[in-house]
């Protein structure tokens, strides 16, 4: 996660981000004597549309040439227990930010899932490596994050981002996606060498974890839609809304709260 | 053991309190019996219906689509749903237009369906809790069990039509089919200057590489 959000974060970037936001032609708003077509507009949230789907097709490119090949060469390379062990333990890492979250949005008996899933997990679990709190108290893991947070605390979403990497998003997702990694305990935790390796090296797993996770969620997409990209906008804001609600009663993906972690409805993503 | 007192012993070795933890069931909404009862063992039957076609082992994988195809013509408001699909659209299409979409649209979703419950071989399912959404829907949970994967949950909302309760759109861990595919059939009218039939156009393009890709498997 912190190599992905490192790399995404970066002022620079974040900035050119802004003002392509600012210089790209806007999505034509229908005539207000269109009521339908208007009501339609403000229901997709996608005013700057034109900028969003030239990230796409920029994402897309990254996504064949990168992430696709090596989530695929890790499926193929990692034997799914070994998989498994290792989500676990980036699900496990992540438990101090959900706990942080369940109790900012006055959760405690989510808090108290999360804390004890911790605790046991980290212990019996072998360092977070067998989800145990699950199969062997059955109390599954569910997913927070500060952008579900802030729109607990009624904050509004603003207008659809496709972010490249990071995949779909909005404002203030994406803000919640950098206070949760200004947040993680296990980012600043120690310094040096070997620690900055962990961190990087964590982040880098989370991508290729997150992307493996959504191979065949994402290949149905592009194989079943019409417009993959239309698809993903809507499949992204109503799981986002079924999540802000706590709707959801399975586990969490162990990555990250914003973009492709959550946005698809993984099929087999725990 | 049930989820509370497994939660309980998890909370005691943690030495957590208990008391948040047993605190508030969601309260079940006011529902109508009948109706609910009805709509559950719909989906109870149809589900049934449909892992017996996808788990059995005799006939070629074309025949198998062809049977589940079959199930799921009978058991899904093909018409509402396109209609629903379609969406604003629906209106400004011509009759021609709209007789062609429904074709279309039928075609497109029993071969993308069975195409995907095919896949489901050593597939199980459990009802879940069923609960009243509006006047005249009801949404029926289930598990779908597969083996090496994840379960994960499938929920129906059905609708009585014409007396008989229908499908009318399935939820995959919280998305709508139908709210999903209406986004993207709109998308592709409007960048396409607000021509349905540039619509109709996609929609046997990609039937025609359905198709090609069923033969494919078969050989």
């Amino acid at each position: 996660m912190a190599l992905l959000a490192q790399w995404t974060m970066r002022p620079p970037l974040l900035a050119f981000l802004v003002l392509a936001t600012l210089l790209a032609g806007c999505a034509t708003r229908p005539p207000a004597d269109d009521p339908e077509a208007l009501a339609e507009f403000r229901q997709t949230n996608d005013p700057i549309e034109p900028f969003n789907r030239t990230m796409y097709d920029v994402h897309e490119g990254i996504d064949r040439v990168v992430l696709a090949p090596v989530a695929r060469g890790y499926r193929a390379a990692v034997p799914e227990p070994v998989r498994t062990g290792v989500r676990n333990v980036l699900g496990n890492l992540r438990s101090p930010i959900i706990l942080a979250n369940d109790m900012l949005q006055g959760e405690p008996r989510r808090a108290g899932d999360t804390l004890g899933r911790f605790v046991i997990n980290s212990t019996l679990g072998l360092a977070g490596i067998l989800d145990v709190a699950d199969t062997w108290f059955g109390v599954p893991g569910h997913t927070e994050d500060f952008g579900q947070t802030f729109a607990r605390w009624g904050i509004g979403e603003g207008p659809y981002l496709f972010v490249p990497v990071l995949g779909p998003s909005n404002p203030r997702d994406l803000l919640g996606f950098g206070v949760g990694i200004v947040a993680d305990p296990f980012v600043w935790f120690g310094q040096g060498a070997v620690v900055d390796a962990l961190t990087y090296g964590r982040g880098g797993i989370t991508v290729v974890d997150t992307r493996e996770s959504l191979l065949d969620p994402l290949e149905d997409i592009q194989r079943s839609s019409l417009d993959p990209y239309a698809s993903l906008r809507s499949i992204y804001r109503q799981r986002r809304q079924v999540e802000i609600e706590n709707r959801l009663n399975d586990a969490p993906p162990a990555a990250t709260g914003t973009g492709f972690g959550i946005g698809t409805g993984a099929d087999g993503q725990r | 053991m049930t989820t509370t007192n497994r939660r309980a012993t998890l909370s005691l070795a943690c030495a957590l309190a208990t008391s948040a933890v047993l605190a508030g069931l969601p309260g079940l909404p006011a529902w109508s019996q009948t109706d609910v009862s009805r709509a559950a063992n719909f989906i109870q039957s149809t589900g049934q219906a449909l892992v017996n076609a996808i788990n059995d082992p005799r006939p070629s994988a074309a025949a198998r689509r062809e049977q589940v195809a079959a199930i799921l013509r009978r058991a899904v408001d093909v018409e509402g749903v396109g209609r629903f699909i379609l969406g604003r659209w629906w209106r400004q299409a011509t009759p021609p237009q709209q007789q062609e979409y429904l074709r279309l649209f039928e075609e497109t979703l029993i071969r993308n369906l069975a195409a995907r419950f095919g896949e489901y071989q050593g597939v199980r399912f459990q009802l879940g809790r069923t609960q009243r959404r509006t006047e005249d829907d009801v949404l029926v949970n289930t598990i779908i069990e597969r083996p090496n994967t994840a379960p994960f949950a499938l929920d129906w909302r059905v609708s009585e039509v014409g007396g008989q309760p229908k499908i009318v759109d399935v939820i995959a861990e919280g998305t709508s089919l139908r709210l999903t595919q209406r986004s993207e059939y709109s998308s592709v009218i409007q960048r396409n200057g607000g021509q349905v039939s540039a619509l109709l156009d996609a929609m046997r393009q990609q039937i025609q590489q359905l198709a090609a890709r069923e033969a494919q498997s078969q050989r």
